[in-house]
């Protein structure tokens, strides 16, 4: 028979095993903001919409949405939930199928936020925290 | 003796967690270093990111420079009244001076992203051979299909437009060239986008969600009464007019509307023409398609719509008018597995120029299509009972009466090029009572 005591140190090892494997996962998982030019007003519902070419407008703003290839593959796996290959043959039909043009594609975090900041309707994500000048519309 | 087991297990509990906690923290980089592909996109972007770090240094020594100057300007100036304004006002200036400077540096890059580079062509294009061509029974072999090339280029905040222009190879051999789209819109809103120009003829699904190229089409061909004006298609596939399209969130889906008018086609040589340049008299064709689209829940993917279209089509060969009224269904269930299409059509026509009276024909096909990982294996039945009394069919070289069954095959060999296989069986059931099998096999691509 276990001691009372003995109970106790089990359960704090495995306490500290979760709570290890918690910030393992934690710091594995980075956030991810969806930024917009500050004359954009987006609801989090409506990034996706944007990204796969359904919502063009924001009001009477036209958006103009970018992809930050640094980011991307976090941003497709949890925003639009495609694959990349999904995602690139949706843009191939919607271009041939309604003339819309793809969202342009950008390097990494600083091109986004200088595109974003510079373009009025501009739209882009990034993993960073977005400095001041952006509106961040969504946390993933 | 029992405390120093239970010690021991003790420790063995914590090693086995941080032997766990480990595990995780190393996995996603092993199977990451399992993935060459992965690897490939990591030094790209890795090359990428020292670009943008050397970027970066030359744009802080650009700052320093400029800060430099700033500091000798103010350094230069004489007498005392300026030298105090100077120790007060230089760290601002030179904040004043880098912001401005990386405002327009930003400034410069966005433009750069956003700026008319070029317009990017794309485009579509397929090969094959067969036991017959797959649209004329006739011919047998080799064949050469389209070249198909589309443009959409950024306009502005409003503007749209695409062309689709494409060359393909006629019966003779000869090779034809088409304007098949050309089209110029103003989106007005998400909900509503006029369009004039020549452009798909808004029915059923797979005229507007299919074209020329075939790549985009997961079986080797459309369904023989659907095919184009210039393949023997019975419908008119293009209008050259106006187009209102649109979207409007309802519920938990979309409702899509399409309403459009523009010139009657005519039928000439025993093909439909759509009158590109306008026609001696202006006769109006209209239409319209309704559709509502599941997005969420068990029926997501399902699109269900309605459709119309009317259009007065004079023909030369024999010389006849009818009043072409059509009007049917569809129905698409489109998802990550699923790729399923039915389409129906029903003619009610009216012969205006002779005494032959109304005659109801219909058409119609399902298909079937599953995705699997490599490709998609798909099966389909369509079947056209077309009136021969009819002018409108009379006077079309594809307008007799036939049923096809076939099974295929799309082969995705990478993400632009797919290999297609098809069985089919064809019976013609009224002009000519024919039966004949084909094997046929396509590559087509994207560019």
């Amino acid at each position: 028979m276990r001691s009372a005591s003995e109970r106790r140190r089990g359960y704090r090892y495995w306490l500290l095993g979760a709570v290890l494997c918690t910030c393992a996962s934690a710091a594995l998982t980075s956030d991810l903001y969806v930024v917009c030019n500050s004359n954009v007003a987006l609801r989090p519902a409506d990034v996706r919409e944007v990204f796969i070419g359904e919502k063009s407008f924001a009001g009477t703003v036209r958006l103009t949405p970018a992809d930050n290839l640094a980011a991307q593959a976090t941003f497709l796996g949890r925003v639009v939930k495609f694959t990349a290959d999904k995602y690139a043959s949706l843009w191939t039909k919607k271009a041939f199928r309604d003339g819309a043009n793809p969202p342009l594609v950008l390097v990494n975090d600083t091109e986004a936020i200088a595109y974003v900041r510079q373009t009025p309707g501009a739209c882009s994500y990034v993993e960073a925290v977005p400095p001041t000048g952006v509106a961040v519309v969504a946390k993933f | 003796m029992q405390s120093t087991k239970m010690t021991l297990r003790s420790w063995w509990s914590c090693t086995a967690m941080l032997l766990l906690c480990a595990g995780l923290v190393a996995m996603p980089p092993a199977q990451a270093a399992t993935n060459t592909d992965k690897d490939a996109a990591i030094a790209d972007m890795q090359r990428k990111l020292d670009e943008s770090l050397l970027a970066i240094k030359a744009l802080s020594e650009r700052v320093r420079e400029l800060e430099a100057k700033q500091t000798s300007a103010a350094a230069a100036a004489p007498a005392a009244t300026a030298a105090n304004a100077a120790t007060t006002a230089a760290p601002a200036q030179r904040l004043e001076a880098t912001e401005q400077r990386v405002t327009q540096l930003e400034k410069a890059d966005a433009s750069r992203k956003s700026a008319d580079s070029g317009l990017p062509l794309h485009g579509f294009a397929d090969v094959g051979a067969g036991t017959h061509n797959p649209i004329n029974s006739a011919l047998k072999g080799f064949y050469v299909g389209n070249l198909d090339f589309y443009m959409a280029p950024r306009l502005g905040d409003r503007t749209r437009a695409l062309f689709e222009l494409n060359t393909e190879v006629g019966s003779n051999g000869t090779v034809g060239i088409d304007l098949e789209r050309a089209q110029i819109g103003y989106q007005f809103s998400d909900e509503t986008t006029l369009w004039l120009g020549r452009f798909h003829t808004p029915y059923g699904y797979i005229n507007t969600a299919l074209h020329h190229g075939s790549w985009v089409n997961n079986s080797l061909r459309r369904p023989r009464f659907l095919q184009f004006e210039d393949n023997g298609g019975i419908m008119p596939a293009h209008t050259v007019g106006l187009w209102a399209s649109g979207t409007q969130h309802a519920g938990e889906g979309k409702l899509l509307y399409d309403v459009y008018g523009g010139n009657s086609q005519q039928i000439v040589g025993g093909g439909l023409d759509m009158r590109n340049a306008g026609s001696p008299q202006f006769n109006l064709a209209a239409g319209g398609r309704i559709a509502y689209q599941f997005n969420s829940g068990k029926l997501e993917g399902l699109t269900l719509g309605l459709h119309a279209l009317t259009a007065r089509i004079e023909a030369d060969r024999p010389v006849s008018i009818t009043r072409l009224r059509v009007y049917g269904g569809y129905a698409d269930y489109d998802t990550d597995q699923w790729e399923n299409i039915a389409e129906i059509y029903v003619f009610s026509n009216a012969d205006l120029g002779g005494s032959s009276g109304s005659h109801r024909s219909n058409a119609g096909f399902v298909q079937f299509g599953y995705r699997l990982p490599w490709g998609v294996p798909y099966a389909r039945f369509e079947r056209a009972v077309l009136e021969q009394s009819d002018s409108y069919f009379a006077a079309l070289d594809g307008g007799g009466s036939y049923s096809r069954a076939a099974l295929g095959l799309r082969f995705d060999v990478d993400l632009r090029s797919a290999l297609k296989l098809e069985l089919a069986n064809t019976r013609a059931t009224d002009r000519a009572r024919d039966q004949y099998g084909e094997g046929l096999v396509q590559y087509a691509i994207r560019f």
